[in-house]
């Protein structure tokens, strides 16, 4: 049935990625094999380009025993060999392209406490992929078209090659006004309370930004004693990692509560997004709090001990993306998270994959994306103030 | 996007490696999410004999840290401070204005290796 939908998309002069990435909930409303299979179809085709291009990954397939023919049912899908993701962070990352420098089109990187950048390159075809995917995901999840977003984050005009906030900025396109209130690496929370207070009443007020940024406001206002009123379509919109610079993981649980009890939002409005920059994937909280991934990329998640092999649908497992989307560098990748993909079927009623985020790797060189160094930041400066301000010793 | 200078050296870059004791070795970046640049050299009697680079970082700051290396070798050190901005910023090619920022490091791989070699410079040319 994939194949033949496959055929007569192709036959019409259709592309199925691109027929994938603008059929959303299409996708989400499929029986969950049918749509393994369309996925599979659509990753047979990503991983013929990439054989044919890429002769770093080539040898790699070739060195396995691996072609594009052993690649035709979503068992098979196993077997691709995956491309570690700290090699987007080596010297020779070059080899990972598929495509020739002359056109890629964009460069995008995350940087982890190690302070070694993972940069990811992006030609056209794989920027009009993200672009359409990640859209579709926040159309899908957050339905959102109106309002103003108070962004606990710096803008894009002060570091554009972020992924994460280039994607959370994406968001920004589609709301009537926004603020980016982390300036010069300097967050005011008296200003972002200001800035929610002039909105009141003329915007449904979004909070977006990393957890820890989030959180950071919500400490603030348990400090003074304040509780505001978020607007029944607010929604608080988080991404980037939950583990601080200092090694201090933040609880998810404990978030909710408080942002159900300063910010005045239902736990249905928060709204958590896993995402990595070396991918195109979003998965994203639905109403429940339960994380669903893009439909037409596909998680499989590793025995970590014996990487060619599955864990249970339910185990926790160190996570591999096959990814469709990505022209320019094989979108297949072995991250150093371990999630678990979750058996029960969706209180949404979607289909496909959803996935719970569990920690990264213990023996992982780093944690974090860019947000971590900014936590790493904020809180060096505070200490800075707090010693300049501090009353002198009297001996 | 690219120029070609920028893509020949990203794309094959001759001067990537390491070097067993180094007459000279530094390391510049952006501490929060830039780019890192390690820069290890040996030179005899004030003329490099060879320069190696690793790199972390966007394909431009990759193929700077290359044009710096492949701009050293047999370069007697007392000349490098008489290259000028200009002359620094051609180097690269034309660029876009994300990729600007390579002009300043290519110019702070300059003033660093001034810097760390002044006094054999100043020996080197009395």
């Amino acid at each position: 049935m994939s194949t033949q939908l496959h055929s007569l998309l192709k036959n019409s002069g259709l592309d199925p990625l691109k027929v994938a990435l603008s059929s959303v909930p299409e996708l989400f409303s499929m029986p969950d094999e049918k749509l393994l299979e369309f996925k599979t179809g659509l990753i047979h085709e990503a991983f013929s380009h990439h054989y044919a291009n890429n002769p770093f990954f080539r040898s790699a397939c070739d060195g396995k025993g691996v072609t594009p023919d052993s690649i035709s049912t979503p068992a098979d899908l196993v077997k691709i060999p995956l491309i570690p993701i700290e090699l987007f962070k080596s010297n020779d990352s070059h080899k990972l392209l598929s495509i020739s420098l002359r056109d890629v089109e964009l460069e995008m990187r995350s940087t982890g406490t190690s302070g070694i950048p993972s940069v990811s390159r992006r030609c056209a075809k794989t920027i009009d992929n993200a672009v359409l995917g990640i859209y579709a995901m926040y159309r899908e999840f957050l339905k959102i078209s109106k309002g103003a977003g108070l962004y606990l984050c710096p803008s894009t005009e002060e570091i554009p090659e972020m992924g994460m906030i280039k994607a959370l900025n994406m968001l920004a396109g589609l709301l009537d006004t926004h603020r980016f209130m982390v300036r010069q690496e300097s967050f005011k929370p008296e200003e972002a309370l200001a800035q929610l207070e002039e909105w009141n009443q003329k915007f449904n007020r979004h909070l977006i930004g990393p957890p820890f940024l989030i959180n950071r406001f919500i400490s603030y206002l348990k400090a003074t004693d304040t509780r505001i009123k978020l607007d029944k379509n607010s929604y608080i919109i988080t991404l980037g990692g939950w583990k601080r610079f200092s090694g201090q993981m933040l609880s998810r649980a404990e978030f909710n509560r408080e942002c159900v009890e300063y910010l005045g939002v239902e736990e249905s409005q928060i709204r958590d997004i896993y995402a990595l920059v070396e991918s195109n994937v979003v998965a994203i909280d639905d109403e429940h709090g339960v994380k669903h991934v893009s439909p037409f990329i596909h998680f499989s998640v590793r025995d970590p001990k014996q990487l060619d092999r599955e864990v249970e649908p339910g185990e926790t497992g160190q996570l591999a993306i096959l990814d469709p989307l990505a022209r320019s560098t094989p979108g297949f990748m072995l991250t150093e998270d371990l999630v678990r993909l979750l058996p029960e079927p969706s209180r949404s009623g979607r289909s496909g994959q959803r996935m719970q985020y569990v920690m990264r790797l213990p023996e992982s060189k780093e944690f974090g994306c860019c947000a971590v160094n900014l936590d790493k930041r904020l809180e060096d400066l505070d200490a800075e103030q707090a010693a300049s301000g501090s009353c002198p010793v009297v001996a | 996007m690219y120029n070609d200078i920028i893509i020949d050296n990203f794309s094959d870059p001759a001067h990537v490696g390491d070097i067993d004791g180094p007459e000279y070795q530094y390391e510049i970046g952006n501490p929060v999410c830039g780019d890192r640049i390690r820069i290890q050299i040996s030179a005899t009697g004030g003329r490099v004999d060879s320069a190696r680079f690793r790199a972390w970082g966007c394909a431009t700051s990759v193929a700077t840290a290359n044009i710096f290396c492949a701009s050293l070798e047999r370069l007697v050190l007392a000349r490098l401070g008489e290259r000028s901005d200009s002359e620094i910023e051609a180097m690269l090619g034309e660029l876009e204005p994300s990729q600007y920022h390579c002009v300043e490091i290519l110019q702070q791989l300059h003033r660093r290796l001034v810097d760390l070699a002044g006094e054999d410079c100043r020996e080197a040319t009395t």
